[in-house]
């Protein structure tokens, strides 16, 4: 039997809510087993030493070990990120710069 | 103060210093910093960071206090006074404002004038009357100071410390560090058993740690201060839900709704335990209400689509998957739903 969405739902919220991720800058959601994390992937402080390549790192590998830990919740079925800085190609994590709505509009 | 709780202070005050210096600007921020400085003895360093937070936001109640109590410790009474009055004023049914210039008044022995305080903070917060029956100062509506008393009044104004441990607990509980957390908000909720935010927080850091009765526990005490604060209803609906127990998490969630009718992501959260109940009509009304609210809540739309798909309602559920489309127009999963059933 499915697990309900609603415990999915509260496991992935307090998930969330023991990490370092800026909730605030992201939503999610369940449909039937199915959990989407939608909007801008961030962290809540960052180690000011780190360059911009070990932040990048360091983002990445806390997506892949997210992703793993939803799966593991007992009936997630699949998780769909819809992140608008992150992209997922080929089993790997990429960052994607933010394309603002201005410069969208000028080109 | 033990030399390990020293260093954790000492460390949160040097980060909280270091970030007000960045961000000048944020009256939170000298606040905060300020409240750390109070607690560590620097009065007069303190005051000039109440008065700068002021400054930026001058309605800011949290500081207005802060700096009442820190001219209460300086025991310049006179400052706290003014700044107490103006404050009751504006809210001349605020209980505790009026206990605090009560307490303000006995310290300077202008016993009359306590009285019409302690009455009327009676009055608004019917919570008083217990207080301070306890600590033996009230008998049949007028003060009564005996030694007891006395030695009790001395203890009165904690709020400071107690805004400081919750402060300190937060802190520790954004760094993960959740024992140390709630050691802090334990000492924060011992010096002002009353203030459900302590508890609030309490019970936020037990979830966090995955300590679900403990957390059950605090949410409870904190609803029972005030029945009305919602969000506690709602924390206590994610819990059971952990749990599994999702009669309670229902009947939680159904009175945060209640409580907050504009919360888009409550009538989301209670539409799924319906959906997951079978309850499927009730479920629909959730998501509408959630959709009403907020017409760009893209799961609430995704769930919507899925149960008119469930129902039949085909035309329905393409006009909401679309929609969905129309927000995030590369989305594969809906891209295939639609065209399965176009």
């Amino acid at each position: 039997m499915l697990k309900e969405d609603f415990v999915i739902q509260a496991n992935i919220r307090q998930m969330l809510t023991r990490t370092e991720i800026n909730v605030s800058q992201i939503e999610f959601g369940t449909v039937r087993g199915v959990v989407y994390i939608r909007g801008t992937f961030q962290f809540s402080r960052s180690d000011p030493s780190w360059d911009s390549d070990k932040a990048k790192d360091f983002t990445a590998q806390t997506l892949y070990s997210l992703e793993k830990k939803i799966r593991r919740i007992e009936g997630v079925s699949d998780v769909i990120f819809q992140l608008n800085n992150w992209r997922k190609e080929k089993g790997h994590w990429f960052h994607v710069k933010i394309i603002k709505r201005e410069e969208k509009n000028e080109t | 103060m033990k030399p390990r709780r020293r260093s954790i202070y000492q460390r949160i005050l040097d980060e909280i210093e270091k970030e007000a210096h960045i961000h000048p600007n944020y009256a939170d921020l000298q606040n905060q910093f300020a409240l750390l400085l109070m607690v560590e003895g620097e009065m007069e360093r303190a005051e000039v960071h109440f008065l700068k937070a002021l400054r930026l936001n001058p309605k800011y109640r949290e500081a207005i206090l802060n700096l009442a109590f820190l001219y209460m410790e300086m025991r310049r009474w006179k400052k706290a006074e003014e700044i107490l009055l103006p404050e009751v004023k504006r809210n001349p049914r605020d209980g505790f404002l009026h206990h605090v210039l009560g307490i303000l008044y006995l310290q300077t022995g202008r016993q009359k004038e306590a009285t019409v305080r302690i009455r009327k903070a009676i009055q608004y917060h019917s919570h008083y009357q217990d207080y301070y029956k306890k600590k033996g100062m009230w008998q049949r509506g007028t003060i009564h100071l005996d030694q007891k008393a006395e030695k009790a009044l001395k203890k009165v104004h904690l709020d400071p410390y107690a805004q400081f441990h919750n402060f300190i607990g937060l802190n520790l509980a954004q760094k993960g560090k959740f024992a140390q957390a709630v050691k802090e908000l334990k000492k924060a909720a011992g010096l002002k058993p009353d203030e459900f935010i302590f508890h609030a927080n309490l019970g936020t850091v037990y979830y966090y740690q995955g300590a679900y009765s403990k957390a059950i526990q605090e949410f409870q005490k904190a609803l029972k201060i005030d029945p009305l604060y919602g969000m506690g209803y709602a924390n206590l609906s994610y819990i059971y839900g952990l749990m599994s127990r999702t009669q309670e998490a229902l009947r939680y969630m159904e009175k945060a709704v209640q409580l907050n009718p504009r919360y888009a992501d409550l009538h989301y959260n209670l539409a799924l335990l319906y959906n997951d109940r079978k309850q499927y009509k009730k479920a629909f009304f959730e998501l509408k209400k959630a959709l009403r609210i907020n017409p760009h809540y893209l799961f609430a739309r995704i769930n919507l689509g899925v149960l008119y798909e469930d129902q039949k309602k085909w035309k329905e559920a393409r006009r909401e998957y679309k929609k969905i489309l129309r927000i995030t127009p590369n989305d594969e999963h809906i891209q295939k739903r639609l065209k399965r059933i176009s």
